[in-house]
């Protein structure tokens, strides 16, 4: 479902990315272009080293291109201030990690907390959205469980949770399977699948796994820094 | 704002260097906190010794009271002076006293050192107000029969309450404790001025005179009198400046205390920095997640600055309650303008205290602020892949 440019959420112009090491210059992205439509799920797919987290990252306003436009949500992000950007991504943005990412000492309900303690939300309110977001990933009765106590593909969920909790425009996910087993990963999968079909989520999933690829609706692919095969649709997926 | 939650719970996770970093800024305030009980405590002593309108009259050229010498004849007149206060049976409020130095023996073989001895009249007690008698009796004049206070009594030989001091040859006993509000008086043993100046051999020999003005104009004006008429020529200070000019003991202390102080606490803060640098090295990627979710630079910071204050806050109370058993316990040191011991209590009063606390912040926020900072300026790309 890729969009035209005036309706998407998500748009990618001509963007090149450079990093700096010491005295060498490493082109990593190199003229992407990309639209992303409201509740669409793409996968971005490529090789280690190929880009894609690059550009997770710049659609998610962590980092500003060398050049090009990201417009999320209509924010040109290269442009914003840093305070701005952060306040932009707690508005919008949803992240899962592919290590989960939550804080040790917070409890599950502590850590999908946090993002809303962001928001101008009453405690109860905090209250109600911490409750209904983890009883749509299936972990109410872990409520007062710390990271440790929870097997890695439920950690994963929390993390979910928390990323939903704000109920964010978009929803980024940066292998959010690499590190579970099977059985876990295809629950994890199962989610997302939900969240973007029963909850209207736009998803953008970075993955090297093809089996979790197939369950976006869109797969893009990266190879050194560009983008190649962008209308590739899934095997089973509705395009 | 980051929930402080997060910092105290993190706190008790690393439990082992919390605690070892709450010790050694304790200890930190606790020692510099001690030195400005000290120096509080002797000015204390020294400050409430002198009335507003009490002045003491010396030779001119005397720094203290040890070191002058009056004729009776001078002090007749100056007693005779007008302005000067009167007691309740009509005679002037003015006190003629000797006072000498004895070296005697400490306690528990701690060496000798300098005591002062002083010979009074009944009147002279009418000056000091909150003298009065806690233990034994007062003396009886003519006998050879001193009284001091307890603290002079746990630091010196043979100041018990039925002991005997010898003072050339001559026992004088002691007959009772007295307390004078914690003043410098509590620092001396008195007795009758005839007594002492037969024992010293020096019959008719006085140091001062004491007397009190019956109000602020006629103190000063007894003042300029005495100094510059040509009959007396002597040196005339209210008690309140002569006791002021004898805190020279509590200013070096204080002095060590801001420089132990400034020192330790420069060495704390890198007690707590190192533990908060650690502390940011092992939390770089929930650094990078809490940004991540949209936390600015600004609340991690403060995160992080809070998490060290907590952290010192902790060390300086608790280096303040351990500091409290010591209130009030007396201890003694050279006051070098009388070259005699002035006994004096510990005294931790709240701006003491303050002070102590003041320091713990200062160490927790200069401490944590580096860490704090380097903790923002990683990128936040780079903090989520750590591992």
């Amino acid at each position: 479902m890729a969009a035209n440019q005036s309706d998407a959420l998500v748009v990618v112009n001509n963007v090149t990315k450079e990093f700096r090491r010491d005295s060498f210059v490493i082109p990593v992205l190199l003229g992407i272009n990309l639209q992303l439509a409201r509740q669409d799920y793409l996968a971005l797919m490529g090789p280690s080293g190929s880009g894609k987290s690059t550009l997770l990252n710049l659609i998610a306003g962590l980092d500003r291109p060398t050049s090009g436009e990201v417009i999320v949500c209509g924010t040109n992000l290269g442009v914003s201030s840093e305070s701005k950007l952060a306040r932009w991504r707690s508005q919008h943005i949803g992240f899962i990690f592919q290590l989960y990412n939550l804080i040790p000492v917070l409890t599950a309900y502590e850590n999908v907390e946090l993002p809303l303690t962001l928001t101008r939300l009453t405690r109860r309110q905090r209250d109600e959205h911490v409750r209904a977001a983890l009883e749509v990933v299936g972990l109410s009765d872990r409520l007062d469980h710390y990271p440790r106590q929870l097997s890695g593909g439920q950690e994963q969920r929390v993390s979910i949770a928390r990323a939903i909790a704000t109920d964010p425009t978009l929803i980024v996910a940066d292998e959010p399977t690499g590190d579970l087993d099977a059985k876990s990963g295809g629950e994890i999968l199962e989610l997302m699948r939900r969240l973007n079909e029963e909850f209207h989520k736009t998803i953008i999933m970075v993955t090297h796994d093809p089996n979790a690829a197939s369950r976006a609706k869109r797969i893009v692919h990266l190879e050194k820094g560009v983008l190649v095969n962008t209308n590739a649709t899934p095997v089973g997926a509705t395009a | 704002m980051i929930p402080v939650t997060y910092n105290l719970r993190n706190l008790r996770v690393r439990w082992v260097t919390t605690v070892m970093t709450v010790l050694a800024s304790g200890l930190v305030v606790w020692a510099t906190v001690l030195t400005f009980g000290l120096s509080d405590g002797i000015q204390h002593a020294l400050r409430i010794s002198g009335d507003p309108l009490d002045v003491i009259v010396m030779r001119k050229g005397a720094d203290a009271e040890t070191s002058s010498v009056i004729t009776a004849q001078t002090a007749r007149e100056v007693s005779n002076l007008p302005g000067i206060s009167k007691s309740p049976d009509g005679q002037p409020l003015c006190s003629t006293e000797f006072v000498t130095i004895l070296t005697k023996p400490r306690r528990n073989a701690g060496g000798t050192t300098n005591m002062i001895v002083r010979g009074v009249k009944p009147i002279g007690k009418l000056l000091r107000p909150q003298f009065r008698i806690v233990e034994g009796r007062d003396i009886q004049l003519g006998v050879n029969e001193i009284v001091t206070s307890r603290s002079m009594a746990k630091r010196f030989e043979n100041l018990a309450i039925g002991e005997e001091l010898e003072i050339n040859k001559i026992a004088f006993k002691v007959v009772g404790f007295f307390e004078a509000g914690g003043s410098a008086a509590e620092s001396e043993v008195w007795t009758d001025l005839n007594d002492l100046t037969g024992a010293r051999r020096i019959q008719g020999a006085i140091s001062i005179v004491n007397f009190r003005a019956t109000d602020v104009n006629s103190r000063n004006r007894l003042i300029q009198q005495l100094q510059e008429e040509e009959r007396f020529k002597l040196k005339a200070v209210t008690e309140v400046r002569y006791f002021e000019d004898q805190m020279s003991a509590s200013y070096a202390i204080q002095f060590v205390g801001y420089l132990i102080g400034g020192f330790l606490t420069f060495g704390a803060m890198f007690a707590a920095a190192n533990t908060m640098y650690a502390a940011v090295a092992s939390r770089a990627r929930e650094i990078g997640t809490l940004r991540a979710i949209g936390f600015s630079r600004t609340s991690v910071l403060a995160s992080f600055l809070i998490e060290s204050v907590i952290l010192c806050s902790l060390g300086g109370a608790l280096g303040c309650l351990a500091t409290l058993p010591l209130n009030g316990l007396s201890t003694g040191t050279a006051n070098w303008a009388t070259f005699s011991e002035i006994t004096f209590s510990f005294r931790f009063g709240p701006w003491v205290l303050a002070r102590g606390v003041i320091m713990a912040l200062v160490m927790g926020l200069l401490g944590g602020l580096f860490p704090a900072m380097r903790a923002v300026r990683m990128k936040i790309i780079d903090s989520l892949r750590q591992a």
